[in-house]
Order: C-alpha cells, then structure tokens, then sequence
C-alpha cells in the first residue's frame, strides 16, 4: 500500500488560487458533477473534482506535477453545471496560474501578473527601460523620412530584445526543468520529447476546443491568435536576425511579401483577440469567472498587435505627432508580453504542450485519454 | 339486541345495477324478519335519510341496517342519532364495484353480508361509557427546551402543567451551551436561542407550576388519574391526567471510542468543547497551550451498529458552530474536517457552506484508521480519504469527537427481566431458578435506577423502547405516541433533534396529551380508534389465572393481583381487543365487538353444499389497513373471486382461534388472514397484534390437524393499505388454491 499522504495545507497556495479566480473553490462539496461533464474524466481520475479538493486543501506538490489541469482547455461546462456555484473552471485557472507562479524563474517574479497592482509595474518598467534606450545619447541622423530608429537606435534596440529573448528563453527553460521534474514525480510517463511532434500537431489542430460545449466561439478566437502568433513570432525572429546580420534593412517596404505577411498575421491576431474579447463580453458567465491574468494577457496581446498597425499607419503617414508615441507604446507591449512570458498565461503554450506530450497514449485512438464527447449543455 | 330492525337499502352508486335490491329486500323480511325494509336510490341523501329517521321517530324500528357503502365512508351522514355509527353492509366498494353484476355469485354475496351484518346487530349490547373523574392536570417531565415549551403550549391551551425537573434549575441542556446555530434566515448567524426568555416565561406562568430538583418515584393508575409520587426533600403525590415525557438526552459515553482515540490528551467531545467553549477560552487540555489546528470527527460512535446505529442529525451542525469557537479564538488556525457525510439538510445547508467557505476550514470526506500522540504530543490522525483516494494522515493540536445523541429513557423490558429475577430470588426458587436469577440481576443490575417514570405496571416501571432506546410507539404513523396510553414523548428523548425541532415536538406532544384527557372525560379511546367508547368486559368467574391478556395487552393496559387475576386500567386500554384474542377461555368481550359476535357472523353465512361447486373464502381482514385497501381495490374496479365473504376485526391480533375452527367445521373452505405487516419494521397500529396472530396460527395447525384437513387452508397475509394493487391476484390465488384442494370434507355435518 502506498504511504499515507500528510495534509500540511500550503496556506499561500490557498491564497494565490482564492485571489487568482478561484474565490468559490471552497463551495465544491465533491458531488462530481464536474467530473461527469468533462472529458477528461476517467474513471480513475475525477477530474476536475479531485484537482478542486486538492486546492482547498493546498496539496501544491500534487497539484504542480498534474498534467490534467492543462490538459484542461477552460471551456468552462464544468462551471456551468456546477450545482454549488463553485466555478470549477475558473478555479482551474487559478490552479494554473498559481503553478506557473510555482515553477517560474526567478520564484520572486512568479506572481507579477496575478495582481493588477505588479502587472502595472511591469509595464511600467518596460516603459522605463525602453526610454532609457530612447533617451540614451545616441547619433541621430535628422533623416527624412522619419523612421523609428530615430527614437529607438537599431543598434540599442536589436541587441537588447535579443538580450530580453536570450533571458526569456533562460527562464522557460528552468520553468520547462522544474515541470518535468514535477511530471515525472506526479508520475506522468510519456516520453515527452519524442512526443512533442504528435502533442503539438494536436494543438495545432485546435481539436479540443472544438469539443468545449460552453463556449465555441472561444476555438475560433484561440486558432486566430494562436496562429497569428506563431507567425509573427517567425517573421520577428527572422527580420530581427536578418537586420542584425545586415542582410535586411528595415523598415521593410509595404509591398514586401514578407511585410505583407506580418501586416495580415497583425489584423488576425487583433481580430482573434477581439473574437476572444467578445466571447467574454457576451457571455455573463465567462466575463465573471475571468481572472485579471486572463484579461492581462489579453490586453497585451490584442494592444500590441493593435499598436503595430498603428505605427506602422502613422509611419507610412508620416504623422509626426503620434507615431513615435504610439510606437513607443507596441514596444512597451511587446516587451511586457516577452517578460512575463514565463509568468503568465502566456506560458501555457510550454506547460500545455509537455502535458500533452506527458500523457499521450499510443492505445487511445484520440492519442489522449478523452473518455467521451460532452452533450453541450444547451443540448441537454 | 333484539329489538326491531330496518333494512335500507341504496340503489345508488351502481349497487341497484349490480345487486337484484327485491332479492336482498325478501331476504330482508322473511329470513332476517325485518320490521321495516325500504330501497332507496339515494339513501345518503335528505330524502333518503329522512326515511330512516321517521322509521326510528314513529318506533316502526329501533335499529336500522344500512346495505350501502362501506361503513368507512360517509359517516357523517349515516348517524342516528348523531355521533352513533348504525351497522352498515359494505355493498358497494366490496360487492357491487368488484364482482360481476347481476350474476349469482354476486348475489349470494351481497345476501351473507346482509345475513353477517344482521347477526353482528343481534349480538350488540347497550354500550355503558366509563365516566370516571378526569383530571385536566398535565406533567411534563424534564425542564430542557422541550419541556419548557410543551408546558407553555399546554398552558396557552387553558391547561395546568407541573413541570418536574431533576436539576436544581430549568434548561437541560442549552442551559450550557455558549451559542445555537443558526434556525432562521439567513441561516448564517448563530444564535443564543431565548432559552432565558422562555425560562422567565414558564416561571412566571400562573398555569404552570415548576418543581425543580425532583424526580417521579412512582407514576400509578391511567389516563385521566395518574397519581404521581414526586420527591424533593420529601414525597408528595399529584393527580394528573396525562404525562409529556421530555427527558431529553445525554452524550454517547465517549470512553467506549478508545479506537477514536478518546482516552488520549487532547482528544475531546463536541459536549466537552461546549463547556470549554462556554466558560471561556478552549485551550489544549494537556498543556494549557492555544489550539493552532484542531479535527473534528464527524460520526464518532454514530452510524455505526457497534456504537449508535442512528445519525444524531445535530453533531454536523454543531461542528460548524463550533468550528467557530476556534475561528473566534484564531484567525489563523486550522480546522480540519473528517466526516463521512456532512448532514445539513434543508436550509442548514446555507450554514454549511459559509463556514465551508472560509479557506482554512478543510473538510474531508474519509474513514479513521487510527489516533496517536507523536513524540511532539501533538495528534496525528489518520484516515482513508474516498476523495483523495489514498490514505491521509494530519497532524494537529487538539482533536474532537462529534459524538450523538443517546435518549434519557429506560430499557423497560431490561428493567422488567431485573424485576423478575429478583423476586423469583424471593420465592424460595430451585436451583436453576436461582442460577437463571443471578445471571440476569448480574448483567443487568447496574440498569436499577434508571428507570424514569417508575410506571406502577404489570409490564414494567418504563416506557417500551421501539428501537434504539426511543420510546416512540410506531416509526411513521404515530408521532408521540408511546406504548402506554396518555404518556406521549417529546423532543431528543423520542428521537434524536435538535433544538428548533424539539419546540415543534412539544407542542405536538401537549396537544396529544390535550386529547388523551378529552376523551379520558368522554370515556373514549385514543388514537387509532378514537371515539370508541367501548373497554373490554371480563367474565372474572371463568379466569384461569394464565395472564396470557396481562402479557401481550401492547399497551400494559391489564394490571394483575398476587394471583394473576387480571384488573383492567379501561382508561389504558386502546380497545385493539388483542386479549379477546388472547383469551384461551374467551371471558373478555367488548359490549360492540366479541367473540360470540364474530362467531355469529361466521355462522351467518350460507355454505353452499359440495354438489354445488361454490367453494366459501372466509377472510379476516384488519380493518386499519386491509379492509380500506380491500375499499380502494372496490373503488378502483378491481374483480376478484366472488366466493369470499369479509369479516373485518378492529386488529388481527384479536382474532380467537375458535372462529376458525367455527368457519371449517361448518364447511368453509378456506380461511384468509389479512393483517398488518410485522417485525421490525412493523404496521401494525396495535404494535404486536398481526404478529400475535401469526404467532396463534401455530395452534390452528393443531386443530387442523385434528379435523384432518390440509394446513394450506388458512393462510395469513400480510398488506399494507397500500397494497390494493395486489389485493385480486391475492385473493384469486388463494382461491384457486382452495379450488384445487377441493371442497371442505365437513360441508353439510
């Protein structure tokens, strides 16, 4: 028989999931009617019923080394049909969030994004450190026409978000350690590396979200962004390492295709961001359940994507006024986004992506233990 | 009664279309010689009843017969005069609704039932109500909330109450109690629960008078008499006329859960954190030292058939209230949860969750596997948890055990076995009698001085438990009421409750102690023959002395002398007649219901001879829930055999055996009992009457034996008044059973 387990409750995980959205979670009296909702349900793991009671019970080891709470994509049938109003969903977002705080590096910036009090201070110290760039005394050739490097030098700018980069990549990787210590502790067994591949063409394939009963609009909103996203993530990489090899000049001209491809990545990483936006407005359930981290990163992303196509707007009008203010601002989103990266939702797509790669079963035929399809809600 | 009889009879409801009226109507004035015989096709109605009543005015009649519909129904309208049942022919529900009409059989049926009600009229005597002085004085034994409450009740209702309370002052036990949980909206608040203001209230009542340090030394005679010895300092003895026993309850003995580690430092009871609590500060009782984390165990000793087989239903709601005492003390401290179901029902539930909510509250669901003291003499217990699925194991400063709730009431047939055996120590007994006697007085001499009400009865100085040491009479249907008439319980004494639901139980209580001396004064019964004015009647001369009626009356009606010659308390008694059941030389009869009635109404019936292939069905059915089952089964057009003829019996239990042997002898086929169900879980409204009855049939075997005839011919059935659905194949079955075995071998002698 296996050892007994002691119940030394963490008092601050309590907390972090209480503030974090998980406000209800004491409510849950364990009927499993959550765990008769969702999917990811087996029999022999009651999900998300047992990942509730280790919450209030603050039983963080087990809870970090879970690879179920992100296998969860948040659709949010469990919080609907919960007869206690214990929002199971949401507390699973707080669950989230308070481990991410868990396996951040360093520890101390693990909760930045919890509370709006240190998000604002995080952008506020992207602000700074992006001016002391600006305002360092730099060569600033009076050319016309006007150009960002004006503000921000090429030559400051590229190395330093290569720095940010090289320290966010750092981060993610201690965070990426830590979980799979954790996983492998929980006893999740998957060979996650070789299962990398099949874990993100799952992803990739938006599969689960199709599934979600609560919330549909949600998998269109998560597939926009995501894949605005992963291309703009490869047009920055490689303009920014084209630009430093001096192999690209910058600002790329409009027509380039190159620069047509990162404008439409732009408008539907905004429109997925703003498909994301709605879903919560519309829906009274997900607006209330969602927790500031949520919206936090929401915000970001949808602003600075919002931000880039302005500045680039105002470049190509030439708006004197407003462009470097307003470029000032994208960058200050960007680099708010790049920094807590690994402290914020954000960082599920690392999280997520080992889970699944953990826990995939060559047996099942989905490749991840879904039991069953969940009857929407508005069916049954 | 032998005077002249009418016959009426109804032609409505679809008797007239089933029934040929001019057969009964001949039957009626040459076989039976009615003075008076009229049909009538609304006979419930002023017409109808007015025919009746001018027959009674102008002497044409003095009793009349109505051939109608069930004698269950519409008696408001059928009583001359007022308040008198006349004798009424079922021959709607279980003639004309549930046999095919017009056909022979039916017919044939329909004229026994005339001939049966007929010989039941010839065997009425004059009823001769008691009429004793009734005292309207009513004792409340036990001064907790129930007993305050019921007094003030009785007192609002114009009654005088003694409130008897063993303490030096009133309250029970909220009197030390720090705080209530919550009864109200919004079921958030504790609460202090006016027990002051009730206690003022019931003190400075001029209708109530409030002794307290005194305890019942002897409770003698019978509803509407009771002559009560109490002492304090010294004896005095009250009249009074009925008893609401409110006694209350006291904690489950904790020493007995050593495996809960009760015994060990820091291992208390909710009872004993309730005293801390309400004295001041809870501190660790080992080391004076502030309590950081703290376990409640829900159902320790509860739910458990080693223990208390019962959920006290106060213990999970006293954990969160007390859970609040810790709260109070620290805001930090842990408390912890170990509960196998959290039982909070209805709005308490809202209580639940707001102590729930807080994060440091933890509850979890698990069974304990042990409780030990580490090194650090802090506690570490551990448990199987079914929502965690795996064992767990907490370590924390102070532990407590939500224990139940045990009735203070007395284990009367323990007490009697005691009382037996020490006075066949008396008697010069042999040997054996001594050993026997040693035996029971050393495993149950610690249980002298328990009892109570210290019952002057033949059956012992208590109440009867029903189960669990409740002294409740019936599980569901009687509320209150206990097994000695005019004593009704209230509160945790009857079943385990908490305090909001004990103020509801004293009223209920008082009001069934009201009734009991109301019909004390009219000489009536109780409950569930209320009314009847009837008491059995002993032929003293003929009394064998066998003392079968003093041991099974339910009710410890029938007190005896040092030879055994029953004396009847009539004002006890519920007039079931299980001792005219009981009765092996038949001596006891009631002036409306006797042997020799019932033994009339057998012989009434006309049993066909062999050659004509009708076989006769007599059934006995209890008239509590068989006979109205066998109504609703008429009412709902269900057909059965039409070979049966019905007797109903106020109680199965008061069935002689000699009606059986009467109904086989003269040819009947066949005979079915049809009682209530018994043991355990029993319906029987007279406690033990259907299972008496089973008990008898044993001596029917003997005597059919004797006659030769196969045992499968009577049968006992039991059946719920629920049970109509069933009621055809039943009786169908057991009449083609009877077919089968062929005509009785006796038709004709």
């Amino acid at each position: 028989m296996a050892d007994p387990i002691i119940l030394h409750p963490d008092t601050e995980f309590i907390r972090d999931v209480t503030r974090g959205g998980g406000a209800d979670m004491k409510k849950c009296f364990q009927c499993a009617t959550c765990s008769s909702t969702c999917g990811l349900s087996t029999e022999n793991r009651p999900f998300p019923r047992k990942q509730i009671v280790e919450a209030q019970w603050g039983m963080t080891d087990r809870l970090i080394g879970d690879p179920a709470i992100w296998l969860c994509h948040n659709c949010g049938d469990c919080t609907t049909r919960c007869p206690r109003g214990a929002h199971p969903a949401e507390t699973l977002s707080a669950i989230r969030c308070a481990v991410i705080r868990r396996l951040a590096f360093p520890r101390f910036m693990g909760g930045v994004f919890a509370i709006p009090e240190s998000a604002v201070a995080m952008l506020a110290f992207s602000a700074i450190l992006l001016l002391s760039i600006a305002l360092l005394p730099a060569p600033s050739p009076g050319s016309s026409p006007l150009v960002f490097a004006q503000m921000f030098p090429k030559t400051r700018l590229e190395p330093f978000f290569f720095a940010v980069s090289g320290w966010v990549v750092l981060a993610l990787t201690v965070g990426a350690v830590r979980f799979a210590g954790a996983l492998r502790r929980g006893g999740a067994e998957g060979p996650i590396l070789s299962n990398l591949v099949p874990a993100l063409m799952e992803i990739v394939s938006h599969r689960r979200f199709a599934e979600c009963g609560a919330q549909q609009g949600r998998r269109w909103g998560h597939l926009l962004v995501f894949s605005a996203f992963v291309g703009l993530a490869a047009m920055g990489t490689t303009v920014g390492i084209g630009s430093m090899l001096g192999l690209m000049d910058t600002p790329i001209p409009f027509l380039n295709p190159l620069k047509l491809f990162a404008n439409l990545c732009a408008l539907v990483l905004v429109t997925g961001a703003a498909v994301l936006v709605w879903n919560r407005l519309k829906d009274r359930q997900a607006r209330a359940g969602a927790v500031f981290s949520d919206w936090f990163l929401l915000i970001l992303i949808g602003g600075a994507g919002l931000t880039g196509l302005l500045s680039e707007a105002l470049r190509l009008t030439q708006l004197r006024a407003a462009m470097f203010f307003i470029y000032y601002t994208h960058l200050t989103l960007v680099l708010t986004l790049f920094l807590g990266a690994p402290y914020s939702k954000f960082v599920h797509f690392l999280y997520r992506t080992m889970a699944m790669a953990a826990t995939r079963q060559e047996s099942s035929s989905s490749g991840w233990p879904i039991t069953r399809r969940r009857q929407s809600p508005a069916t049954s | 009664m032998t005077g002249r009889m009418g016959v009426y009879l109804c032609s409505g409801c679809g008797i007239g279309d089933a029934v040929s009226l001019e057969g009964l109507a001949k039957l009626a004035t040459t076989e039976l010689k009615a003075a008076v015989c009229r049909t009538h096709p609304f006979l419930c109605g002023d017409e109808g009843l007015a025919l009746i009543r001018e027959d009674l005015a102008s002497g044409a009649i003095e009793a009349p017969v109505i051939a109608a519909c069930s004698p269950r129904v519409k008696t408001d309208r059928f009583c001359f005069p007022p308040g008198e049942a006349p004798e009424r022919v079922n021959l709607r529900e279980q003639v004309a609704w549930c046999h095919a009409p017009n056909d022979d059989d039916t017919q044939m049926l329909a004229e026994d039932s005339l001939r049966m009600a007929v010989a039941r009229l010839g065997k009425l005597s004059p009823s001769q109500p008691l009429a004793e002085a009734v005292s309207r004085k009513i004792l409340v034994v036990g001064g907790g909330i129930t007993g305050i409450t019921a007094a003030l009740e009785g007192a609002a209702a114009g009654y005088e109450v003694l409130l008897v309370e063993k303490e030096a002052q009133l309250g029970g036990f909220l009197g030390g109690v720090k705080k209530l949980y919550p009864t109200g909206t919004p079921y958030t608040q504790e609460e202090q629960g006016g027990l002051a203001e009730k206690i003022r209230a019931v003190s400075a009542n001029p209708r109530v008078t409030v002794l307290c340090s005194t305890r019942v030394v002897q409770t003698e005679g019978q509803p509407g008499m009771f002559d009560v010895t109490l002492e304090n300092r010294h004896c005095s003895t009250h009249r009074v006329g009925a008893i609401v026993m409110a006694t209350g309850w006291r904690a489950y003995d904790p020493t007995r859960l050593g495996a809960l580690g009760y015994g060990l430092p820091d291992v208390v009871t909710n009872v004993e954190i309730e005293k801390m609590a309400a004295a001041g500060t809870i501190v660790r009782p080992s080391d004076g030292r502030a309590v950081r984390s703290v376990l409640f165990l829900q159902c320790a000793g509860s739910r458990d058939p080693e223990h208390l087989n019962y959920c006290s239903s106060v213990c999970c709601m006293t954990t969160l209230k007390q859970i609040g005492y810790f709260r109070e003390q620290d805001a930090d401290c842990q408390v912890f949860v170990l509960y196998r179901d959290m039982v909070t029902p209805g709005p308490y539930e809202m209580y639940y969750q707001k102590v729930q909510n807080h994060p440091l509250n933890f509850f979890m669901k698990g069974g304990v596997t042990g409780v030990r003291r580490d090194d650090e003499g802090r506690l570490l217990v551990s448990a199987d948890s079914s929502l965690i699925g795996a064992r767990i194991e907490l370590v924390v400063d102070l532990v407590v055990l939500a224990t139940g709730m045990v009735p203070n009431s007395a284990d009367n047939e323990a007490l009697l076995s005691l009382r037996e055996a020490k006075k066949s120590l008396e008697r010069n007994p042999t040997d054996k009698q001594r050993q026997e006697a040693v035996a029971v007085v050393e495993q149950l001499g610690s249980l002298e001085g328990s009892q109570v009400l210290n019952l002057a009865y033949r059956q012992g100085p208590d109440l009867p438990i029903l189960r669990d040491g409740f002294p409740d009479s019936h599980f569901v249907c009687f509320p209150y009421e206990t097994r000695r008439t005019g004593i009704y319980a209230a509160g945790a004494v009857r079943a385990p409750m908490d305090a909001a639901l004990a103020g509801g139980d004293a009223a209920g209580a008082m009001l069934k102690a009201i009734q009991s001396i109301q019909l004390a004064t009219r000489g009536q019964a109780v409950h569930p023959r209320v009314g009847d004015d009837s008491y059995p009647i002993f032929s003293l001369q003929r009394c064998t002395q066998c003392k079968r009626c003093t041991v099974e009356c339910p009710f410890g009606a029938i007190d005896e002398d040092e030879k055994g010659t029953p004396k009847l308390n009539p004002y006890r008694c519920r007039r079931c007649g299980i001792c005219m059941g009981a009765c092996p030389e038949r001596i006891i009869s009631f002036h409306n219901y006797s042997v020799d009635m019932i033994a009339a109404m057998v012989k009434a019936i006309e049993v066909p001879d062999e050659t004509e292939e009708k076989p006769r069905v007599l059934i006995f059915a209890c008239e509590n829930d068989a006979y109205p089952a066998l109504d609703q089964a008429g009412a709902r057009r269900a057909t059965y055999d039409a070979s049966v003829r019905i007797v109903p019996l106020r109680c199965l239990g008061s069935m002689n055996i000699v009606w059986i042997a009467d109904a086989l002898s003269r040819g009947m086929d066949g005979v079915l009992l049809l009682g209530c169900r018994f043991g355990d879980d029993y319906q029987c409204h007279f406690i033990r009457g259907s299972e008496l009855a089973n008990r008898r049939l044993e001596n029917v075997k003997d005597t059919l034996e004797r006659l030769q005839l196969e045992p499968e011919r009577v049968q006992m059935v039991q059946l719920a008044i629920d049970n109509y659905d069933s009621i055809p194949a039943l009786i169908d079955d057991f009449a083609a059973r009877i077919r089968a075995l062929g005509p009785n071998p006796y038709k004709g002698f």
